[in-house]
């Protein structure tokens, strides 16, 4: 079997629509700025008391269905692509680890079905939204360190964040279900980050240099991830940071406190970039 | 009848003005809607929002670009999800015409429960009329603003099978869950 998997080459049926994250964030679109923004409620973030609250619950939900089928892909290529060993070079993992990645992809194929059954519950169906495949392009790199850093503690950080605004949602709709899968799937996901946090100091141990290499990625991905602002601690972000369970998880303050930092700078810049979009006599698009 | 949309050519968006304007021309028959509809596009957000005016003039409809765009494909248009957006406002407007709603505050004053008692009305009318709508799209709407019980479920279901109701009938439909 083929190793170090292309993301052009998952496989999807008909059903699905995919889109790079250059083609999301080229949509200078934003809700933040323009004629009516000032019209509209100062807060974005996803709570029942939006008047578009169950579009946007819908919208999400299927955001992480296909976040859950490339979670597992990456856990999957994690577990193959690398021979056991000791983990010192980064052509080896020790096999601890790979059964780790074992246990994480069992767990994010019944995220998937979860989410599955959740869609239908609100009124989606499979494919119904744009699936963006940032998620499994940070975890093709050929260190398996850096995929412990922007899989496991970047991608399933973010997974934190959002479930855990899914889970409130749940809660304050009075929705028996969303509250409950989304509470199931969270303590999940702070096992998955827990391992990343565990198997990246130990493998770098005696490796400085490598371990400094891993989270300068992860940092590049936790930007990435905080797609242009939908994630950080303003209320002009839909997701929140879920600043205790990455506690949990095990990030230390220093680290919530950085990815606040960079959270908060990309929704700068993605307001600023739509501002300047508005204001740049762009030529009329061609329809088709 | 005569139905304009501005822009006609479009920036941020791939959206088609004759596609919209064939869709509003197609519904106005549907619905048997007799005064000019201009839809009004604002294509700087992906939200979408949409509202109607009626003035001597005729029937205008903003629209936020989400309401027309295809979820699988970002900035370009669905025509079932125009279709869909267009005839929910109008039905909407339609009812404030044709009397029977007198009562019912301005868009702007509705409650979230009664728009999405409204919105359930109108999307099951769609429906009948062989528009595609997803049912439990609604439903979850619906649950959303009055509870996730049985309860709710069946107040869904009598909207969503009714025609002809007023203002006062679909209240109180909403209010009694």
């Amino acid at each position: 079997m083929r190793k170090f998997f292309p993301v052009e080459e998952l496989a999807r049926d008909e059903r699905f629509s995919q889109i790079t994250m250059r083609q999301s964030q080229a949509d200078p679109r934003n809700p933040l700025v323009g004629e009516q923004a000032g019209k509209r409620p100062k807060t974005n973030r996803l709570t029942p008391d939006r008047a578009d609250a169950s579009d946007a619950a819908r919208s999400l939900m299927h955001g992480i269905f296909v976040g859950e089928i490339q979670a597992l892909e990456g856990a999957g290529r994690m577990c193959h692509d690398f021979e056991a060993g000791t983990g010192l070079s980064s052509d080896t993992v020790p096999f601890a680890l790979k059964l780790d990645m074992a246990r994480q992809a069992w767990d994010e194929a019944r995220h998937v079905e979860i989410s599955v059954k959740l869609s239908e519950w609100m009124g989606s169906e499979i494919g119904q939204y744009a699936e963006n495949t940032v998620l499994f392009e940070v975890a093709c790199s050929n260190d398996p360190v850096l995929r412990l850093a922007g899989v496991n503690r970047a991608l399933e950080g973010l997974a934190i964040d959002v479930f855990t605004t899914m889970k409130e949602f749940g809660d304050l709709a009075g929705d028996p279900y969303l509250e409950f899968c989304e509470d199931w799937m969270l303590a999940d996901e702070v096992t998955h980050v827990k391992m990343g946090s565990d198997w990246l100091r130990r493998i770098t141990e005696n490796d400085p240099e490598r371990r400094k290499k891993a989270l300068e990625f992860q940092s590049v991905v936790d930007k990435i991830f905080s797609f242009g602002g939908t994630r950080s601690d303003s209320r002009e972000s839909p997701i929140g940071l879920a600043r205790r369970f990455r506690e949990l998880a095990g990030f230390t303050d220093t680290e919530v406190e950085d990815i606040a930092a960079v959270s908060l700078a990309a929704l700068d810049e993605r307001k600023a970039f739509s501002n300047s979009s508005m204001h740049d006599g762009a030529e009329p698009v061609s329809v088709a | 009848m005569s139905v304009t949309v501005a822009p006609h050519d479009f920036r941020f968006v791939k959206f088609d003005a004759q596609v919209v304007q064939r869709v509003g021309d197609e519904l106005l028959v549907t619905l048997g809607i007799d005064r000019p509809l201009h839809v009004e596009i604002d294509e700087t957000t992906p939200l979408g929002r949409v509202r109607a005016t009626v003035n001597p003039d005729g029937i205008v409809v903003n629209v936020e670009s989400g309401a027309f765009e295809d979820s699988k494909r970002p900035r370009e248009q669905s025509e079932t999800a125009t279709a869909v957006s267009l005839g929910r406002i109008l039905l909407r407007t339609r009812d404030r015409l044709q009397g029977g709603f007198g009562e019912a505050p301005v868009d702007d004053e509705l409650s979230l429960r009664q728009m999405a008692a409204w919105e359930t009305y109108s999307a099951g009318r769609l429906t009948r009329l062989g528009l595609t709508v997803n049912q439990q799209r609604w439903r979850y709407n619906f649950r959303n603003r009055h509870g996730f019980t049985d309860v709710a479920d069946a107040a869904f279901e009598r909207i969503w099978a009714a025609d002809g109701l007023t203002w006062t009938e679909l209240e109180a439909i909403s209010s009694s869950v």
